[in-house]
């Protein structure tokens, strides 16, 4: 499992550089995504140290030490959901940014205001 | 698990294509792949239930709002307080409006979209009440030339004014925000 948190952590660093040198909001706003889909990754990989069943109990997997840890899974899908909303959120400020000054690149925007 | 390790190798990959790529739409459609890929390797970390909820809100949701935001930017809303039988904005077979031509060049070089609507705006009920309106055209009853107002802090009508600055029957007119276009 260790070499899946080294490629989710690079996954981090690579959308985070992306972010520092993006000259779109929308690209801007989509990398955010990609860094909130690696940090449920790592997340994920937590829980499941050691582990090999599907945190259900069933006819396949009665014995509950083999499950995985279903706390992070939990504090997970609350994060996909908030997610999408603030997507919509942020999408919906740049289409007010676009019509007050009729540009989205990020180094206009700042020489406009100054 | 190989499989993991590969599906993560797959989805930095997909991470420099979105950074890299100059069209947004192009990138919406690897993100909705990525959100995929995403899926399937929630299930092979034994989160079946995570899989299904990035199924439908990742790939499904989330670039639907993407689409819908790129298509409302794409938009030049103009609203003309002139007569339709004024040859200004008029667009038939036989005669094309110099100011038609003008704005549809303009907005042809910046990729937007050019939407006209006649009459008064106070008229217009409905979806149009909440636009944003970019573009108001007038026909100033003292001397015969048209008035074109837009906002003070847009850089489109900074680049309007620029192009406008040597037609003597076209005048542009910035205006703070707050003030009543009319």
């Amino acid at each position: 499992m260790k070499i899946s948190f080294i490629l989710a952590f690079i996954l981090l660093c690579i959308s985070i550089y992306g972010i520092s040198v993006s000259k779109n909001i929308i690209k801007s706003i989509m990398l955010y995504n990609i860094i909130q889909s690696s940090v449920i990754i790592i997340f994920l990989n937590f829980g499941s140290i050691g582990a090999s069943d599907i945190p259900i109990i069933s006819e396949l997997s009665e014995n509950t030490a083999n499950m995985v840890d279903p706390l992070p899974q939990a504090l997970m899908i609350t994060a996909i959901v908030i997610g999408a909303a603030i997507t919509a959120l942020g999408l919906m400020l740049s289409i007010k940014i676009f019509h007050y000054y009729g540009t989205l690149n990020w180094k206009d925007l700042i020489e406009r205001e100054g | 698990m190989i499989i993991i390790y590969m599906l993560q190798i797959l989805l930095i990959f997909l991470s420099i294509y979105i950074i890299s790529s100059k069209n947004n739409l192009k990138a919406i459609i690897f993100f909705s792949i990525f959100s995929l890929v995403t899926a399937s390797l929630y299930y092979f970390l034994k989160a079946p239930d995570l899989a299904l909820a990035e199924v439908a809100i990742g790939s499904a949701i989330t670039p639907l709002i993407y689409i819908i935001a790129i298509s409302k930017q794409r938009e030049f809303l103009v609203v003309s307080h002139i007569s339709k039988r004024d040859s200004f904005l008029l667009n038939t077979k036989d005669t094309v409006g110099k100011g038609y031509k003008l704005l549809d060049d303009f907005t042809k070089h910046y990729n937007l979209k050019l939407v006209i609507n006649h009459g008064k705006y106070d008229e217009l009920k409905g979806i149009f009440r909440s636009r944003n309106i970019d573009l108001v055209i007038e026909k100033s009853k003292k001397n015969g030339r048209y008035i074109l107002k837009g906002k003070k802090t847009s850089i489109l009508m900074n680049k309007l004014a620029q192009l406008t600055i040597t037609d003597d029957d076209i005048e542009v007119i910035t205006i703070e925000e707050g003030e009543i276009y009319d």
